[in-house]
């Protein structure tokens, strides 16, 4: 189908794995601290952190860049896995709790004396982690069949997903649902008999995230270049088109909306034992806008760019925040305003924006590849 | 409050001896109450004027003095007739008799002066002390002010029997209270008391009366004590009445009557029907004032959606900075009240250095010190300077921004959003992160009730002004130059620009406009709830939905819409008894909505849709 | 017309569709045989483009029936339904993928399984790829068989959606202003085309040139005001005098408003 990639492409990426995957966890164990290769535990619990976020924003891409579906309400995936993996690690703490009760201590704050029986199964790992993507994957599926169902598209779906969100996130603020309130959860101590705050342990689940994203990086690939994914980019250019050529567009659109689902859950599960909390702030509307950031600063309708903009925004917004903390705001809208208005295509489409800045003289030729600065045509054209 | 200010005023005029100033004074008060009655339509019940009771302050300390000076009859009858005066002096007066706190001085002259001592006391624990019958301060032979400890003086004598008449003549001394309202809380103690022998006295009242309202309540506390006679006729008739009236506040009676063990049949069956009725009253004002809540919360998205739908709805623009337009507007209030009070100003700090030196900027706006109603008039100059405000914010939004993203909706969503987040922080620089105070004008303050219903003004204002500001909105839409240029340039940017429409300037003056309706929002927010740097955002999702639900690009849609979701928003709260659990209901209920007609309320069915 | 016992591949009868009250389409009947290449003609307006976002499923009758082949009613089906029953459709303006090469356009368009598994697992067989190339060669764009669709001309966009029409083998093609924006050379190529496909296919051709109409050259139908006016030959249908008053009078006006 599309013409093979180059062999280039394919080492870097091997490259970057390895450099991810393998070397950063050698050289934080293996190094002494101190010296100059040495990359400390905290970093390393950061980077995780920034990984956690790249799988996010590659679920946000898929939507967006690949199937023309903006998404407000992938945070909400990412938090409901991340809520279902907490479960499991508030079971974990045993009765190491404020109250040494064997249940939760906001339970206990609650005046439950013995544990919900929702709560039960989930000491087992195996059931948090089938939660953890079921869940979130029944949410989408109904939500999805009911708008593509009413082939509700565009802008619409964006205020739809927001106030999903908007709906759930007020939800979990509720005490009474009985998952912490607006203080969730946290005090973690132990994931399958590991001690959280050992740095191996940290480590370990840092290897696991960087996995995790090179299999959904190379999962995600796999699938663009499927008829499937021709499919899903015809949706996103023309769905009449898609429509009116026998595809039933609602289905392809459900089976990927419910994919990104299972992919920001997965995001969501090795995050909370990684950061140590999780609460509702994190299913807000703004963070669903920020995981967007990411991906338009990274350029869309790839998959390098919601990798490279999850990391770069957040590693900026982990310095802007200790060095000037009342900028980070203005830094980050600031620089949303810009790459939206000047750079559609994000970093990754920089250097081909450049490029034909440079060569705008040369008079247009040949089927111009990914360089063109064009606004992409409304899909809506057709009649 | 509005009231109790203006009564103030009433009163302490009334204790000068200037009473012939009051009536004119009072409508001066009452004028913008009574604009907000007329544009509410004008339905309202007997309005309280200012009750003319012309006894002269001289004559009513003259039979004080008598009054405590005399006794048996006499002494009775001038208690009765200084109850009838209704005056503070009275009131004052009596409370100090009855509690042992009138004196008699014995003059140079040999007569006893009946004295009140002041409330100021001196260091020795001593008091100035005030001549009843003139209200001068004691003085000596030389002309100073003489000083006395309560033990120093005799006191008016008073026994028990006197006790309770006085006791009684200051009961129906409120009666005649000169403000309708203190009638009003008089009448009401006097009906809830339980004792029949206030039943003469309400009567004598009712003849008296001239306020509706007050009669009215007089009427039923005359059957709430009638109620509590033994006679079972007596207690069935007021029963009834009870029940004609829908008197809420004699449910708990009638039900503690009919619960008496030995109540005859008949009584119950009376009390029975009248608990029915009443009920029905409660459910009917509970409705009815659940129904005002949520119009009023729908005026408010209203005007918020009202904004968007045209930024949204007409120009395809998703402005996600909409929200901090109404905190423009609201910030706008606070900064005019402050300018008319002490003063505003603010100072911002950059972290970041310059030659070593910190960069800081900050601005300082002398305040007017204004007070009274000149400091309550700046509402007025505040709800147009936040539609401007706003107005120019989204200007200057759309002339730096907006205008390179006219072709690509889902991208204006985004970089309105940074334009939030800068603004967001820019109002935490600016006037903190935590909530600014603005105060509501008194004129806004206070409520009315019709029919049991309570009504705030501030909410009255909200709905009045919102369909001001749609048929305000509508007209430019429809009837001016304008507002063809601008459904134009929106139908088809191309064709009208071809056709020497300057579309760019159409563009940002529909923009500001749309902007500046959101300010106006958030004027009107800021004087029903907080304001703070995330004001909008509290907002955003609410108004993208109304306009969503009433379908993009109709007016119509988006006023149903408002009032639609503002309603179901308040009466869910009120069934589910939680707010987040009907704010939920009402968004999966919309998203629900949308399955069933995805084009929203009104959609245009046209067949040159998408 | 042949009535009677053949059966029609498509059949509107009484069909009747209101826009916010603007009646788009009232009382039409309409009858074609399988196998023939009809041409619709009308002023602006005149529910051309109506009928076919009926006949395809975009938009549901108020009342009327549409039956397609023996009796498959389509006024309950949506759009990839009607399409998997093999009716096909060309858009006004050209609506292909752009970011699509135009092999890409074509193999998404062939005929074969539509679900989404079967895209997920799907690979090109040889067979495919040859009758691409058919495909590629009957409406000329062999040679841009590697272009991203968007970087086509119009006229190339326009034979690329006939190809992806093409692609699909169905019984029943709707083509809507197929030489809109062509020259004159590749209109009557476009013509030539249609004739060809005529017989093995049904077609119906909507069209404003009344010299591309006169090459098809086949049986007219003229709609006005969402209703069948008069159908014959193009020399019957330019002699009557109710299409002359209608249509043909109005014929330079309509030139200039071109189309939406």
């Amino acid at each position: 189908m599309r013409p093979a990639e180059s062999k280039t492409e394919k080492w870097g990426l091997l490259t970057v794995a390895l450099i991810m995957v393998v070397l950063l966890p050698s050289l934080n164990a293996f190094t002494p601290a101190g010296t100059f290769l040495h990359v400390s535990n905290f970093s390393i619990n950061l980077y995780g952190k920034y990984l956690c976020y790249a799988i996010l924003a590659i679920s946000v891409d898929l939507l967006w860049g690949y199937t023309g579906m903006l998404s407000l309400g992938q945070a909400l995936f990412f938090t409901l896995g991340g809520y279902m993996m907490g479960m499991y690690l508030m079971r974990m703490i045993g009765n190491l709790g404020q109250y040494h009760q064997p249940i939760p201590d906001f339970l206990v704050f609650l005046g439950w004396g013995t544990l919900p029986t929702f709560w039960k199964p989930f000491s087992s790992f195996p059931f948090a982690i089938l939660m953890a993507f079921l869940l979130p994957g029944v949410v989408a599926a109904i939500f999805g069949f009911l708008a593509f169902h009413s082939r509700i598209r565009g802008v619409y779906f964006s205020i739809l997903t927001q106030a999903l969100t908007y709906a759930a996130c007020l939800l979990f603020f509720r005490n009474s649902l009985l998952l912490g309130g607006n203080n969730g959860f946290t005090d973690f101590k132990f994931i399958l008999g590991y001690d959280l705050r050992s740095p191996g342990t940290q480590r370990g689940l840092y290897i696991a995230t960087a996995l995790a994203l090179v299999l959904v990086y190379l999962g995600c690939r796999w699938l663009s270049r499927t008829k499937f994914g021709l499919v899903q980019q015809a949706i996103r250019d023309s769905e009449n088109r898609v429509l009116f050529s026998g595809y039933a567009a609602g289905y392809y659109k459900l089976f990927v909306f419910v994919l990104c689902a299972f992919i920001a859950a997965l995001g969501g599960i090795l995050y909370v034992p990684q950061v140590g909390i999780i609460n509702p702030g994190e299913m807000g509307t703004e963070k669903s806008l920020e995981a967007v950031v990411w991906v338009a600063v990274g350029g869309r309708g790839t998959l390098i760019g919601p990798v490279l903009g999850a990391i770069f925004i957040n590693a900026l917004k982990s310095w802007t925040t200790r060095a000037y903390p009342d900028m980070w705001l203005l830094i980050l809208g600031t620089l949303f305003i810009l790459v939206t208005v000047f750079m559609p295509k994000g970093i990754v489409g920089l250097p081909g924006q450049l490029r034909s800045l440079h060569g705008r003289f040369r008079p247009k030729s040949a089927p111009a590849p990914a360089a063109s600065t064009e606004p992409k045509p409304e899909m809506a054209k057709t009649k | 409050m509005s009231w109790r200010v203006s009564c103030q005023n009433g009163c302490s005029l009334r204790l000068m001896g200037r009473s012939g100033c009051s009536a004119p004074r009072l409508f001066m008060n009452l004028a913008p109450k009574l604009l907000v009655w007329l544009l509410s339509g004008g339905i309202f019940f007997g309005c309280f004027s200012a009750r003319a009771d012309n006894t002269p302050d001289s004559d009513i300390r003259q039979k004080l003095v008598q009054a405590i000076q005399s006794d048996g009859q006499a002494q009775q009858q001038l208690l009765n007739e200084l109850a009838e005066s209704g005056a503070k002096i009275v009131h004052d007066v009596l409370t100090a008799w009855i509690r042992e706190g009138v004196y008699l001085y014995d003059g140079p002259d040999g007569s006893k002066i009946p004295v009140i001592l002041d409330d100021q006391l001196d260091p020795e624990g001593k008091a100035r002390a005030i001549r009843i019958i003139d209200g001068q301060f004691i003085k000596d032979a030389s002309g100073k002010e003489l000083r006395f400890a309560s033990a120093d003086l005799n006191t008016a004598e008073t026994d028990m029997r006197l006790r309770s008449s006085v006791q009684q003549s200051m009961d129906t001394l409120a009666l005649s209270a000169p403000n309708p309202e203190e009638r009003n809380s008089a009448v009401l103690k006097l009906g809830n008391s339980q004792k029949p022998r206030y039943i003469p006295i309400l009567q004598a009242r009712l003849t008296k009366e001239t306020v509706t309202a007050v009669r009215r309540s007089i009427d039923e506390a005359i059957a709430l004590l009638q109620l509590a006679d033994p006679d079972p006729k007596m207690e069935i008739a007021a029963a009834q009445h009870l029940a004609e009236l829908k008197s809420i506040g004699a449910l708990a009676n009638i039900k503690s009557l009919m619960n008496k063990p030995g109540c005859p049949l008949d009584v119950v069956k009376a009390c029975r029907g009248a608990v029915q009725v009443i009920d029905n009253h409660i459910a009917f004002v509970n409705f009815i004032g659940t129904i005002f809540h949520g119009l009023s919360l729908g005026s408010i998205l209203l005007v918020v959606a009202l904004g968007l739908a045209i930024t949204f709805g007409l120009m395809g623009i998703i402005n996600m900075a909409h929200g901090e337009m109404i905190a423009v507007g609201a910030y706008t209030c606070y900064v005019v009240q402050n300018i008319f009070g002490s003063g505003f100003g603010f100072s911002i700090t950059l972290p970041i250095s310059f030659g070593g030196k910190m960069i800081q900027f900050g601005l300082h706006i002398p305040g007017l010190n204004a007070t009274g109603w000149w400091f309550e008039s700046y509402f007025l100059f505040a709800i147009p300077l936040s539609f401007l405000m706003a107005a120019l914010a989204g200007l200057a939004i759309e002339r730096t921004v907006i205008r390179f993203l006219y072709r690509r909706p889902l991208e204006s969503l985004l970089a309105t959003w940074g334009i939030s987040l800068v603004m967001q922080q820019l109002f935490r620089m600016v006037f903190g992160a935590n909530n600014v105070q603005v105060n509501s004008p008194s004129w806004l303050l206070g409520h009315f009730s019709l029919n049991d219903v309570t009504f705030d003004y501030n909410r009255v204002f909200v709905i009045v002004f919102a369909i001001l500001i749609v048929i305000g909105t509508w007209l430019l839409l429809t009837k001016t130059p304008l507002g063809l240029l601008i459904r134009a340039v929106m139908q088809n940017r191309a064709m009208a620009s071809s056709l020497g429409v300057r579309t760019a300037r159409v563009n940002m003056l529909t923009f500001s406009f749309g902007s500046g309706l959101a300010g106006l929002a958030g004027a009107f927010l800021s004087q029903i709830g907080n304001v703070g740097p995330s004001l909008g955002q509290t907002y955003i999702v609410d108004s993208f939905m109304t306009v969503v639900l009433g379908g993009v690009g109709s007016i119509v849609g988006t006023v149903c819409s408002a009032f639609g979701i503002g309603t179901a928003d308040e009466v869910l709260q009120q069934t589910t008894g939680s707010p987040v659990t009907g704010k939920i209901v009402v968004l999966v209920g919309i998203i629900l909505f949308l399955q069933w007609k995805p084009g929203g309320l009104f959609a245009s069915r046209s067949r040159s849709l998408d | 017309m042949s009535m009677g016992g053949q059966q029609f591949i498509l059949m509107l009868e009484g069909v009747n569709k209101t826009f916010d009250g603007f009646k788009a389409i009232s009382d039409l009947n309409f009858y074609m045989d399988e196998g023939e290449l009809r041409v619709i003609i009308g002023p602006n307006g005149a529910g051309k483009s109506t009928m076919m976002d009926l006949i395809t499923g975009r938009t549901q009758p108020d009342s009327g029936k549409i039956e397609f082949g023996a009796d498959t009613d389509l006024t309950r089906m949506n759009e990839y339904q009607i399409n998997r029953l093999g009716i096909g459709r060309k858009f006004q303006t050209p609506s292909v993928y752009i970011y699509h090469s135009v092999f890409e356009n074509l193999l998404l368009s062939l005929k074969g399984p539509r679900s989404v598994f079967s895209s997920l697992f799907h690979r090109t067989t040889p067979a495919q790829r040859d009758r691409i190339g058919e495909v590629l060669h009957t409406v000329g764009l062999t040679e841009r068989s590697d272009w991203k669709a968007g970087s086509l001309s119009h006229g190339q966009k326009q034979w690329l959606e006939i190809g992806m029409l093409i692609a699909q083998d169905p019984k029943l093609l709707l083509v809507d202003e197929p030489a809109a924006g062509m020259s004159d050379e590749e209109t009557r190529k476009t013509g030539e085309l249609l004739v060809s496909l005529a017989g093995r296919h049904s077609v119906i051709v909507i069209e404003h040139d009344m010299t591309f109409v006169r090459q098809l050259a086949r049986k007219v139908t003229v709609l006005h005001q969402g209703t069948v006016l008069c159908e014959g030959t193009v020399d019957q249908v330019q002699n009557n005098e109710r299409v002359i008053e209608v249509y043909l009078g109005r014929k330079k006006k309509e030139k200039e408003k071109g189309e939406r």
